[in-house]
């Protein structure tokens, strides 16, 4: 979907139309979640401090995000999808891949597809949407991107080298500025270059990462549509409204833990052995420290109290502030995997 | 202080402290390494405040002392220098020069007061053995150490000194893996440590497999393992080891013989169509072969024939492979030996006949 929340938001109040909005809580330490495209123009960006994008953009309108109204709209959205196809995996409320290799509607070509469903979703939702058509996962995003707001590239298998050429790699999956920085370093921007380097360069660099790339780097990309996606963790995080010190954040730390708990009990089949704490401090430099322990945790309280602990292994000086704090449960498995291993001192005198 | 020292032989002591200079110092003065010059020998000290190293190096003193640098810094310099370089090393107010005939090098010193060093470990029970001994040992269990775990004291490994006997113990909880060697030392009583995770992967990177003698000291707080060119000494972890003897399982089952390498190569395969978090793997147990089958979320399936010799009751059992595998890497006879009762119960793992090295294995509900 094309800046999802903005649209709606525009769509449902036409006062808004045709006008820069940004969504995004009030509060000095907010981020933009959404911009329409006219807010864009003026550099106005999602996660940018709302602040910074105040400054940008001062005649926005700002409106505070209602996920109740986008996850409802997700749903329609979902629903046209499924008139084509199950095989669908939500990447997040607005964005999906669909594996059409087969679709309900015997429609001839994938492309035929994108264009049926962008119809559908503009007649019926007055919302516009971007399509990529392509042989595999990484394509298609990168192709639903490249003409976007409103619009579909589709790209051939024959069509996939030459598209990805001039391409900088870091529009590759996986690649952001830390990876992009090490192949700069190694003379590749593009995925042109990438290509022609030797692939024991690459995995000497990267190991097994440095395959992948190269694979990337030809266009190739086996990963299935998977359409449950079990979820792996569950956290919750919030930024301050004024940077606090380390000894100041139990009461965040509390407060989280209850939250974090709350996602985590609505999977009741799913256990979790690793707890997380995450800051970032006011240079926002990010760590995370974690503990996983013999036996899930069984309360809240536990998480909380493990949690404010672990404050005890950040090893930043102590008047050091913060902006931010998370609280998370890490490596989800199914309850029968987790009681299946036997222990050795099980039942026994020394936990 | 001001001396002469070989590059080859600067480089090799800076190799064997280097590890644990941590790379997010606390303290600033963690950074540093000690450097003590006096009686042609140089000691290169460095700690995280929980391992210290000290390394040895030859050296020709012209004026003895002492002082503290920079350890990655004189590293990288040293590391860079031409292969038979000769250093000539000086101090002057709070820096010092490193000198060769076409390259120069100030660095900045901090006091040596400032650096924690231990120098007395206190009342200790002392032993010899060689470095090829020790290694044995820490080869044999240290792969089944805890990592991270809540019980603190599992995240490192027993050392048990006994009469004639010097023991090494590791489990996580699920795995355990036990290893001895024969000493001369008639004790009369026990002593326990625990070491930690840290300390032994670092004195594991230290151990050589030579015959050389060494000299291992047991206090109530540090251990310290000592030989001509190295020192080596760890803080110990608080705590009570498990009491390890009640579940090392009777041999009272049946008994499955089978060829090491064999059973590895199969493992390894049906490993690979397991479940990804916990590779479980069933045995099917009964008369002259064993079969091993694994599975996963997607149904894929594995299925190994192996030839074995059984003498217990027919029955089905579950491992986690990477426990089977980490064990058999560890046991050096052809033939293992693999002791088993029933499918809710321990399996004792061991190379056939020998005492010495025991590997007990928890099953999986599969």
């Amino acid at each position: 979907m094309d800046a999802y929340y903005a649209s709606v938001e525009q769509r449902d109040d036409p006062r808004l139309n045709g006008k820069p909005v940004i969504v995004a809580w009030g509060g000095t330490r907010s981020v933009v979640c959404a911009a329409s495209y006219e807010a864009r123009k003026f550099g106005v960006r999602s996660a940018m401090p709302a602040a910074q994008a105040e400054r940008l953009c001062p005649q926005a309108i700002f409106v505070p995000p209602d996920f109740i109204r986008y996850k409802a709209v997700s749903r329609q959205i979902r629903a046209i999808f499924s008139r084509h196809t199950d095989l669908i995996e939500p990447l997040s409320l607005d964005e999906a891949y669909l594996d059409v290799t087969v679709n309900k509607q015997g429609l001839g070509s994938a492309t035929e597809v994108a264009k049926a469903i962008r119809a559908s979703i503009r007649n019926e939702l007055s919302l516009t949407a971007s399509a990529g058509v392509a042989a595999n996962k990484f394509l298609a995003k990168i192709a639903s991107d490249w003409h976007k707001p409103n619009g579909l590239l589709v790209v051939r298998p024959h069509q996939a080298a030459a598209f990805l050429t001039s391409l900088p790699v870091t529009r590759l999956p996986g690649v952001g500025k830390v990876t992009g920085k090490r192949l700069a370093q190694i003379g590749i921007a593009t995925v042109g270059e990438l290509r022609t380097a030797p692939l024991p360069v690459l995995e000497c660099r990267f190991g097994q990462w440095g395959r992948r790339l190269h694979e990337l780097s030809l266009g190739i990309d086996e990963r299935p549509v998977v359409t449950q996606r079990p979820a792996l963790q569950v956290s919750a995080e919030d930024t301050f409204e004024s940077d606090l010190r380390l000894d100041e954040l139990e009461p965040h730390i509390r407060r989280l833990s209850e939250k974090t708990w709350r996602s985590y009990r609505k999977q009741p089949t799913r256990v979790a052995r690793t707890i997380v704490l995450k800051l970032k401090t006011a240079q926002f430099k990010t760590l995370t420290r974690s503990l996983t322990l013999p036996t899930p945790p069984a309360t809240a309280t536990d998480v909380a109290d493990i949690a404010c602990g672990l404050r005890a292994r950040v090893d930043l000086s102590p008047g050091t502030l913060y902006r931010l704090v998370g609280v998370g449960l890490a490596g989800l498995i199914d309850a029968g995997q987790f009681t299946a291993q036997a222990d050795l001192f099980a039942g026994n005198e020394l936990l | 202080m001001e001396f002469d020292v070989e590059r080859t032989a600067l480089l090799k002591a800076l190799q064997s402290i280097i590890g644990v200079v941590e790379r997010r110092q606390t303290l600033p003065i963690l950074a540093n390494i000690l450097l003590d010059a006096r009686e042609q020998r140089l000691a290169i000290t460095a700690t995280d405040l929980e391992v210290e190293i000290q390394a040895h190096a030859q050296a020709e003193l012209s004026q003895a002392g002492e002082t503290t640098l920079p350890a990655r810094k004189l590293m990288d310099i040293v590391r860079n220098l031409p292969e038979h370089a000769d250093i000539h090393v000086s101090t002057s107010h709070d820096r010092i020069a490193l000198q060769l005939p076409h390259s120069r090098f100030t660095l900045a010193t901090l006091p040596t007061k400032d650096f924690p060093t231990v120098e007395e470990i206190g009342q200790t029970q002392d032993l010899e053995l060689t470095q090829s001994h020790l290694r044995w040992l820490i080869d044999r269990t240290g792969f089944a150490m805890a990592l991270q775990d809540v019980r603190y004291y599992l995240n490192g490994l027993l050392l048990e000194l006994e009469p004639y006997c010097l023991r090494a113990v590791a489990t996580d909880g699920h795995r355990l893996a036990l290893a001895e060697v024969v000493t001369e030392l008639p004790l009369t009583e026990t002593k326990q440590v625990i070491v930690p995770r840290k300390g032994i992967q670092e004195l594991l990177r230290l151990l050589t497999d030579s015959d050389e003698p060494l000299r291992l000291e047991l206090g109530d707080n540090h251990i310290r393992v000592t030989w001509p060119e190295v020192r080596f000494t760890t803080k110990l972890l608080d705590g009570q080891f498990p009491s390890y003897q009640r579940v090392i399982p009777k041999q009272n089952g049946g008994c499955l013989q089978v060829e090491r390498h064999t059973l590895r190569q199969a493992l390894i395969r049906a490993a690979i169509l397991s479940n990804e978090h916990l590779h479980g793997v069933r045995f099917i147990l009964g008369g002259t072969s064993l079969r091993i089958c694994s599975n996963n979320p997607a149904q894929e399936e594995a299925e190994e024939e192996l030839t074995a010799a059984y003498d217990g009751e027919a029955f089905e059992i579950g491992f986690n492979a990477s426990y089977l595998l980490d064990a058999l890497a560890a046991i050096e006879e052809s033939t293992v030996e693999i002791f088993l009762t029933n499918a809710n119960s321990s399996a004792l793992l061991r190379g056939a006949g020998n005492e010495r090295c025991r590997y007990v294995v928890m099953p999986l509900r599969l």
